[in-house]
């Protein structure tokens, strides 16, 4: 029992008070929790497939793409018809199908804000000083009853995000994020949960997020996580007007679902997953 | 990694080493039941802002060209709007208190808020705070900066010149001695605290409190003496003539030395004694102070100085200006206008001759204001808090608009009814009887909920034996019987006998509904009354329950300087009524004087048990009695003796009528703030709820443990009132600042025993899933409208986890009975109660590509009612529990019209499927023709040939699909729009389809089969043909997609 009672005490001991806490000593933690800044660093791509849970039913596939440095590829798909943002580092673009047009548009200001946040490859706290992040220890919050340490990130466009750490692991289970848009805030949350190990990262594989306050949540499960397959960078840049908009072509027909001829623009090197 | 990983695996075996040697000992702890164990089953605030509460000061300051505002509600936190207030987002919810007094924003920093807990409109029903908060960015995080004690804050200045300089006047305990009152300053930006001015007394503290801006050496402050008992309440000395330590003061040096101002050193000023003072200096002309002096008539009114305070000249004094000081003395300047002044009354008051006289400007807003903010930029732009909420005004007070945003009101009680959604029925304080729809399609709109009474609200009941009619009632016992649908309302109020004098009806008077349902009606004064027809007669059925102690019934001099007798004070009076649930004989009664009665024999005789009831102090408040639904001798009781500045919670249990009693709430127990009232459930009898001014605390155990419950960041505010629905099982939480909570689900909670907290993880019984009658509703509102969530239509389950998940998966599947999986969902992670959710339909059905998506076909049909099981899958360890899944019990569809309706939607969604495959096989051969073609020169005839044959194929896709792109209205219908339009119409409606919808699903087979059959019949005549030129060219022939190869690629999907 004595022996027991001083393992106990030693635990304790490794149990660092919050104040003796600081942002470096967490980040540093988190680090080395979710596998070591070598293995992060030794994963150039990741191709996330998952499902989208939107509430009442509504269930549609996604695949996230990211490529080293800071390029995103985010795809909704739906009754064959495929969403798509994404990012190449310079550009925001999306697609939006559903009425029918196909093309390729700028990203608005608050999606291209959140798409040059996704592009982070690493996310925020890793090397957030090179990327011009500030990291603050703003003390204990509970999150869902759960002890967490929380930090305060502000971001170099200025934007907020608040990362509560669990104490055990010292992985994110909770970010609130702050975006100024058009002069306004946009408060949203997000919950990670479910993090499994992808080529010695752990990562989640369940991220559910709402605006701040709103109690339907956008929930997404990754079904599998892929590192270092090769990803074009042709599937980030924002591709030209399509050809069949051109005078004197057939005319267009969103519903086609055949390739491209070899004499249009260069094919992506390899077609959209679906999960 | 393996490090980490070898590093926890050792803490485990730590943990379980250690959990089996503390196993060796006879009584192991039991495990913690805190917040988060219960939360996890999250409540939704249903408003309303209808009728909104009281709002107790404003401020605001222009970002930008956007004003934010800041609004502290008397009891339901502060409020932030960036925008003016077209939204707004309470930001004072994670704080221990929600009381507030006093708001300021830092004149130079717009993120700096200053925020004084505990409100200064001293009402009988006011509640407490516990300090100064700041925050330095824009309310997203709250420090407590002292002044702990202070209970309540009336004002705080913050200092332009040197923003770390603040005052802050605090008028202290209400209802008790204190010395933690007057003014205080920090001059380190409220690190420390010195009091730069303290009262003549232990009563009196600051009532209000202005700055020369232009100077901010030069401050004023009103000291006030006063308490408030509960039979009594004085503002300045006991009486018009009595001593009072209230006085006017001034400082010329940063509060360091204070004069003060009185008839004999500033000529004008009226002769002593005082009660309640407001000043304000005229911010364009600051030698320029208003005072408003509450002193016997006709001394007391509006005094203004033009010198800096040293001479007075007097005023005003016409009825709103000297009406009921302690609830209304405030005085705004116009930021530009010396002569423009506000006084904030039952109406608010203006004056635009420098105080002459006043006019009433509280055009069509609710009344008794508080505090007003003038626009500097733009005097004609007010801002206005009432009793009634926040209103707006762009033209000088002309016209008010109200804020339709601000679920902040304040209610005293709560019932329900056994309607199908129920609705919620309550009082509420200076905003009458309202009912309101616990659920509705598109949500809980201001509009849903109805007003049915007038006055102060408190008790308030649909009669069970009609529910044409209403019981409501306002202060004092008015109780009125009124038509729910004409809304004529009768008094039926019980009146005195023959030279009986006066029945003592108490503010809140109780009313209670006779548990059998039966309609029997008690109402309380000093006597029970009974009435078994809706008051038409009443049987007094007892002697005066209370102690009837003639020095707490001189109501008639209460109110210090100015008489107040509005009935706030009655006093020993009756005050809690409780039938028991066993026996229609057995009555409790529990009375404002401290007296707990109870009767076994419907009234005849009554014994007052007090006397058994160890550590309650003596003639406090019983302020709720519980019968047990279970056994007739048990019953707990609330006793709330704050009134005697005692803030603490007694909560009681019995288990023998009263003959001995027991603590429920130990002094251990983390429960705080006075208790207002005790519900045991209605199936488990340890699981009980009690309501104190600090929030909600839940024990699983009879009273060993308490948690207090957040779901869904609910706020630590006043509640007052519980009510646990009997057959939807929800608990209806009524809070005396932030609206009507309700947690749709305890039965969980019921099953969350010692037994089961100490399990990894474990499903809990819920109630079972109605499947709710698919229905839309609401409109746009805009942004400026509260809106209350209705409850989930998916069906729910609960499972407890100790621990948090966060590593590995945690999956969710939901299997029919013959263990298919029809559903997987995500999963909730947290410690404790989790709540998740299932649609209850399959997955969306599959819709061949085309133009446009087909929004109606992209959710799949809902599975029928049912017993469906859950698998939780945790790590490695799985889980399961049975989901009873119900009909909507209003639905008036058979069982055989919702299987016609499934087995067609089923129909439809096969039919979309096989019409998908149809597509991707003509696609298929299209793709083969072309890229064969492609491997050809242009103009070979082969080439030519297999292009022409790719076009025709392709006539028969557009017969299909709609394919004009675009982005416009192009109205192309083909199959797949049609069939998709069919699905969509017959999924929504979970009744027999129409025989129009029947046959139309047959003729869109029949016309899907026909170009089928054109596809297979193009194929019998091309396709040998072709192939065999593909051959002859040393082309790989084209095959066709089979339904197995088609179907093994989506299982694959």
């Amino acid at each position: 029992m004595r022996r027991v009672l001083l393992m106990l005490a030693g635990l304790a001991l490794l149990a660092v008070p919050a104040s003796a806490q600081t942002a470096d000593e967490i980040v540093a933690k988190y680090i080395k929790t979710v596998g070591g800044a070598d293995k992060i660093q030794s994963v150039k791509t990741l191709r996330k497939l998952g499902t989208f849970n939107g509430g009442g039913g509504f269930e549609a596939p996604i695949v996230e793409e990211n490529k080293r440095n800071n390029m995103v590829r985010q795809e909704f798909s739906l009754q064959g018809l495929t969403a798509v943002n994404a990012y190449d580092g310079h550009t925001g673009w999306k697609i939006e199908p559903w009425q029918g047009k196909k093309d390729a548009e700028p990203l608005g200001e608050e999606a291209m804000k959140q798409i040059v946040e996704d592009s982070d490859f690493d996310g925020p706290l890793v090397n957030y000083q090179q990327k011009g992040n500030k990291v603050e220890f703003l003390g204990m919050e509970p999150v869902e009853g759960t002890d967490a340490f929380k930090l305060k990130v502000t971001l170099a466009s200025g934007d907020v995000r608040y990362y509560f750490m669990d104490t055990d692991y010292y992985v994110p289970i909770k970010i609130e994020t702050k975006r100024m848009i058009r002069g306004a805030e946009r408060e949203y949350e997000t919950s990670l949960g479910d993090y499994k190990e992808v080529s010695g990262w752990y990562m989640p594989f369940s991220v559910e997020s709402n605006v701040k306050g709103n109690p339907n949540r956008a929930k997404v499960t990754y079904q599998k996580i892929e590192a270092n397959v090769p990803i074009d960078d042709t599937r980030f840049h924002m591709p030209a007007v399509n050809a069949s908009a051109q005078p004197g072509t057939k005319p267009p027909d969103a519903a086609d679902t055949l390739p491209k001829r070899t004499d249009e623009k260069k094919t992506p090197a390899k077609p959209p997953t679906k999960p | 990694m393996k490090t980490i990983t070898s590093c926890l695996a050792t803490i485990v075996c730590l943990c379980l080493c250690t959990f089996s040697a503390f196993a060796q000992t006879p009584q192991p702890t039991p495990v913690k039941v805190d917040s988060e164990t219960i939360s996890g089953l999250g409540a939704r605030n249903i408003g309303s802002a209808a009728m909104s509460g009281r709002i107790a000061a404003v401020d605001a300051i222009r970002e930008g060209q956007r004003l934010t505002v800041y609004v502290g509600a008397a009891s339901g936190g502060v409020w932030k709007s960036v925008n003016g207030g077209t939204s707004f987002k309470p930001v004072f919810d994670k704080q221990p208190v929600q009381s507030i007094g006093a708001v300021t924003i830092d004149p130079k920093n717009p993120k700096v808020i200053w925020v004084g807990t505990g409100e200064s409109w001293t009402r009988n029903s006011v509640s407490v705070g516990d300090g100064v908060y700041k925050s330095v960015d824009g309310g997203d995080n709250w420090t407590n900066v002292g002044l702990n004690n202070s209970e309540r804050i009336a004002k705080i200045l913050v200092d332009p010149s040197n923003t770390n300089n603040v005052y802050v006047c605090t008028p202290g305990k209400l209802w008790s001695d204190s010395d933690d009152r007057g003014v205080y300053k920090t001059t380190d930006g409220g690190k420390t605290w010195i009091k730069v001015l303290k009262g003549a007394n232990a009563s009196t503290g600051c009532s209000m409190m202005s700055m020369d801006k232009s100077n901010p050496q030069t401050i004023y402050a009103g000291m006030w003496d006063f308490r408030r008992k509960g039979w009594t309440f004085r503002s300045g000395g006991d009486g018009a003539n009595a001593a009072s330590g209230s006085g006017l003061f001034k400082s010329t040096n940063g509060g360091a030395n204070w004069s003060e101002l009185d008839q004999n050193s500033a000529k004008g000023l009226p002769a002593k004694p005082w009660g309640r003072i407001a000043v304000a200096v005229a911010p364009s002309k600051p030698n320029v102070v208003y005072a408003f002096i509450e002193a016997e008539m006709p001394k007391g009114g509006l005094y203004r100085s033009d010198d800096n305070g040293a001479t007075w000249t007097a005023l005003d004094r016409s009825a709103n200006m000297v009406w009921r000081p302690f609830y209304f003395a405030n005085l705004i300047v116009d930021p530009k206008d010396e002569n423009k002044i506000y006084k904030p009354d039952g109406p608010l008051i203006a004056s635009n001759d420098g105080g002459k006289s006043f006019s009433n400007i509280s055009g069509g807003a609710h009344g008794d204001f508080h505090d007003v903010w003038v626009d500097p930029n733009n005097s004609d732009h007010l801002i206005t808090g009432d009793d009634g909420g926040l209103w707006y005004s762009y033209d000088g007070g002309n016209r008010w608009w109200k804020a339709d945003n601000l679920p902040v009101s304040q209610f005293y009680h709560v019932s329900l009814d056994m309607d199908m959604p129920y609705h919620v029925y309550g009082g509420l304080q200076d905003n009458s009887s309202w009912v309101g729809d616990s659920a509705y399609p598109g949500g809980i709109t201001s509009s849903r909920w109805e007003n049915m009474y007038g006055g102060d609200g408190f008790w308030m009941f649909a009669d069970p034996s009609d529910p044409n009619y209403i019981y409501a009632e306002y202060q004092g016992g008015e109780i009125s019987r009124i038509n729910r649908k004409t809304h004529e309302s009768r008094n039926i109020k019980p009146l005195p006998l023959y030279k009986e004098g006066k029945l003592r009806y108490n503010w809140n008077t109780p009313i209670h509904l006779s548990p059998t349902g039966d309609g029997t009606i008690y109402i309380g004064a000093q006597f029970l009354f009974r009435s078994r027809d809706h008051g038409q007669t009443w049987e007094r059925i007892s002697p005066d329950l209370t102690t009837n102690d003639p020095e707490k019934q001189k109501q008639e001099q209460s109110g210090g300087i100015t008489v107040d007798n509005s009935a706030a004070e009655m006093h020993t009076t009756i005050y809690a009524i409780a039938e028991s649930p066993k026996d229609p004989n057995l009555v409790w009664v529990g009375t404002d004087d401290g007296n707990v009665q109870v009767t076994r024999d419907g009234g005849k005789t009554w014994t007052n048990v007090i006397g058994n009831i160890p550590g309650v102090p003596k003639n406090v408040w019983v302020s709720s009695v519980e019968p047990s639904h279970f056994d007739p001798g048990t019953a707990y009781a609330t006793f709330d003796a704050h009134t005697f500045g005692d803030m603490r919670p007694y909560v009681y249990r019995t288990a023998d009528f009263g003959k001995t009693w027991t603590p429920v709430v130990n002094e251990a127990a983390p429960v705080h703030g006075y208790a207002h009232v005790v519900k045991e459930d209605l199936v488990n009898k340890d699981l009980l709820f009690v309501g104190t001014e600090m929030g909600l605390w839940v024990s699983l155990d009879g009273g060993k443990q308490w948690a207090q419950y957040k779901g869904d960041e609910m706020p630590s505010v006043a509640v007052r009132d519980l009510a646990i629905h009997p057959r939807d099982h929800a608990l209806v939480i009524a809070t005396h600042g932030r609206g009507i909570w309700i947690v749709d689900d305890i039965t969980p909670l019921r099953s969350l025993t010692a037994d089961t907290l100490p399990k990894e993880a474990l499903f809990l019984q819920a109630k079972p899933s109605v499947q709710v009658i698919p229905a839309g509703g609401g409109w746009a509102n805009g942004d400026a409208a509260f809106v209350g969530p209705n409850p989930t239509d998916e069906a729910v389950f609960v499972y407890y986890q100790k621990k948090r998940h966060i590593f590995g998966d945690l999956k969710i599947e939901v299997l029919d009975s013959t263990g298919k999986v029809v559903g997987t969902i995500p999963s909730s992670k947290r410690r404790g109660l989790n709540r998740s959710t299932w649609p209850m339909r399959l997955k969306a059905p599959q819709v061949p590509r085309a133009a446009t998506a087909a929004f109606g076909a992209a959710i799949g049909p809902r599975l029928l009612p049912g017993t469906y099981t859950v698998r939780m899958t945790k790590d490695k360890q799985a889980y399961t529990t049975e989901l009873r899944v119900v009909q909507d019990p209003r639905s008036k569809h058979t069982a055989d019209d919702r299987r016609a309706q499934f087995d067609l939607a089923m129909k439809l969604y096969n039919l979309l499927g096989n019409m998908t495959y149809s597509v991707e096989r003509i696609n298929n051969v299209r793709l083969a023709l072309e890229e064969r073609a492609a491997k050809l020169p242009a103009t070979d005839p082969l080439a030519i040939r297999l292009r022409a044959a790719s076009a025709a194929v392709d006539d028969m896709r557009k017969k299909i699909v709609a394919t004009k792109e675009g982005g416009a209205i192009t109205g192309e219908e083909r199959l797949r729009e049609n069939l998709a339009d069919l699905y969509g119409n017959v999924n929504g409606y979970e009744g027999r389809p129409s025989a129009t919808q029947v046959a139309r699903a047959d003729v869109l087979a029949h016309e899907l089969g026909d170009i089928e059959k054109d596809f297979d019949a193009w194929l019998a005549q091309e396709l040998a043909g072709l192939n065999s030129e593909l051959t002859r060219k040393n082309l790989e022939t084209i095959k066709l997609l089979t339904r197995e190869e088609w179907d093994a690629k989506n299982a694959q999907k």
